[in-house]
């Protein structure tokens, strides 16, 4: 009996050998940085304002490239975060980039664990819900399809299976009483996707026949898998992109876009779109 | 992209996935326990709000508890939530869903010993904490180690919910690799690195078994 509760002790403690050694490094790269907790117990209280403020906190969708995504070296870049990284060593605040689930972003921005949404988030339709800066990017929505499908303009639509994001701007277009809603009607299906991987994975093997999606992405998507998607010359709808805060914090916008301005004066936001060419982005800035 | 960076960084993932999975059995295993002996409780009030805690564990997705956990203290209590907070809440969900499934192979365990054996050790002279913990409990182990090992080898696949609250584990990063390379084979490998963590955790289970049998 005894050999037997030793034994169940022994194990006992064994996992808690494991789990004291384990978690340290880990909060290492979950957090990616190494912030004491003291320092986690300040972000805790209501974030000071003015230039008191130390953290930018910015949540985004590491799934959307080339705006926010994670590089080969396991960093989150991306135009958008260059930018905050830019607005950030300008104001003397230190980023934390917060890769979020695209369909928590509401819960994360109005409970604070996140300061904006800056993730080629888009403006149009969206006004009324958050605090938008002002528009950087033109952007459109487009259809992706297969390069030998014989979907070539938007009439051709009907009856096809359509594929969208989640929560998307393609996916508001498409069901906008006033925009596409009635040529979404004629669609066979229409089918939301958590992301564009898996979306790309279902138009590649016939699942899906269109993909609706921004264009940065799709240009994105299509030079990575060697042309093999066209984008229709119909477009579903053109919109722009802005930095989403909590509705009624004007004053970190103000902040956040006079910094962003005043990169543009001096054209290092032309510089940070340039790294970006290889996938349209140049194009499509719409701060000059 | 090489090879070697790709399972670096699903392996840093994966780190955190083991994180998670540790904590949660940690947490869970003993408080699993503690529900299971409040189930069986004669007071019908204590049986009867751990029964409806049971149900509400089992019956809602584990995905709402973690969103619920996470959001509560600001939605419903208007407390600022810090980054930090994250993994705690997963844990906490995490943990306190286990414990309610934990709980039911508990009680299973436990009533599956005969009474007799209870009745014997009373006259032989031991009170009921000492008959539970040095007669009944190895035994209850012994029989229960098949079923908790389903559940573990469960929690190990679940915690790639755990991203709903934003904490990045390796099914997420897989993803976040797959988006960048355009590519499904980082998925794939990540089912690799599961199955693999998962065969580890049935062969521990069943070299526990074996060495618990020693009763037959």
């Amino acid at each position: 009996m005894k050999k037997l509760i030793t034994l169940l002790m022994a194990s006992v403690m064994t996992f808690g050998l494991c789990a004291c050694g384990g978690p340290k490094e880990v909060i290492d790269i979950s957090e990616g940085s190494a912030d004491s907790f003291e320092n986690e117990l300040k972000t805790d209280e209501a974030q000071p304002a003015g230039d008191e403020r130390k953290t930018f906190i910015v949540g985004f969708d590491a799934e959307f490239p080339p705006y926010g995504y994670m590089d080969e070296n396991g960093e989150y870049v991306g135009f958008d975060l260059d930018l905050a990284q830019e607005v950030c060593n300008r104001r003397g605040w230190e980023l934390v980039k917060q890769p979020i689930d695209w369909d928590a972003k509401d819960m994360e921005l109005s409970s604070g664990s996140i300061d904006c949404i800056w993730n080629g988030f888009t403006i149009n339709g969206r006004e009324d819900s958050y605090t938008f800066s002002v528009p950087y990017v033109d952007n459109s929505q487009v259809y992706v399809v297969k390069a030998d499908s014989n979907i070539k303009t938007e009439a051709d639509l009907a009856g096809k299976v359509v594929g969208v994001q989640a929560d998307s701007s393609a996916l508001a277009a498409l069901e906008d009483e006033e925009g596409k809603a009635d040529l979404a009607k004629t669609f066979a299906d229409l089918v939301q996707f958590a992301d564009y991987n898996t979306g790309f994975m279902n138009l590649e093997s016939g699942a899906i026949e269109v993909l609706a999606m921004d264009i940065g992405v799709a240009n994105y998507e299509i030079s990575s898998r060697n042309g093999e998607f066209v984008i229709l010359d119909d477009q579903l709808a053109s919109e722009q992109y802005g930095i989403g805060f909590l509705k009624g914090n004007t004053e970190l916008k103000d902040q956040v876009e006079s910094t962003l301005l005043e990169m543009v004066a001096d054209g290092t936001f032309e510089k940070i779109a340039e790294k970006y060419a290889d996938y349209g982005l140049v194009d499509s800035i719409c701060l000059k | 992209m090489q090879t070697s960076t790709m399972l670096s960084q699903l392996a840093s993932g994966m780190l955190v996935s083991i994180e998670i999975f540790v904590l949660t059995l940690l947490f869970s295993l003993p408080l699993g326990l503690l529900v299971a002996l409040g189930r069986m409780s004669k007071s019908r009030i204590l049986s009867g709000i751990i029964k409806v805690y049971i149900a509400i564990m089992r019956g809602t997705p584990l995905m709402l508890q973690l969103i619920v956990v996470y959001f509560a203290p600001y939605y419903v209590f208007g407390i600022n939530i810090s980054a930090r907070f994250r993994f705690t809440a997963v844990i906490i969900a995490f943990s306190i869903n286990y414990a309610a499934y934990f709980a039911e192979i508990f009680r299973a365990g436990i009533q599956s010993i005969s009474v007799g054996q209870w009745e014997a050790a009373q006259i032989l002279g031991y009170t009921k904490t000492q008959t539970f913990f040095k007669i009944i409990l190895v035994q209850v182990i012994q029989r229960i180690i098949p079923p908790v090992t389903n559940e573990t080898i469960t929690l190990v696949k679940d915690t790639s919910l755990s991203f709903v609250l934003s904490v990045a584990e390796m099914f997420t990063i897989a993803k976040q690799i797959g988006a960048r390379e355009a590519s499904i084979v980082p998925l794939m490998v990540a089912g690799l690195f599961y199955f693999v963590f998962n065969y580890v955790v049935a062969f521990g289970m069943e070299y526990f078994e074996k060495r618990m049998s020693y009763f037959r």
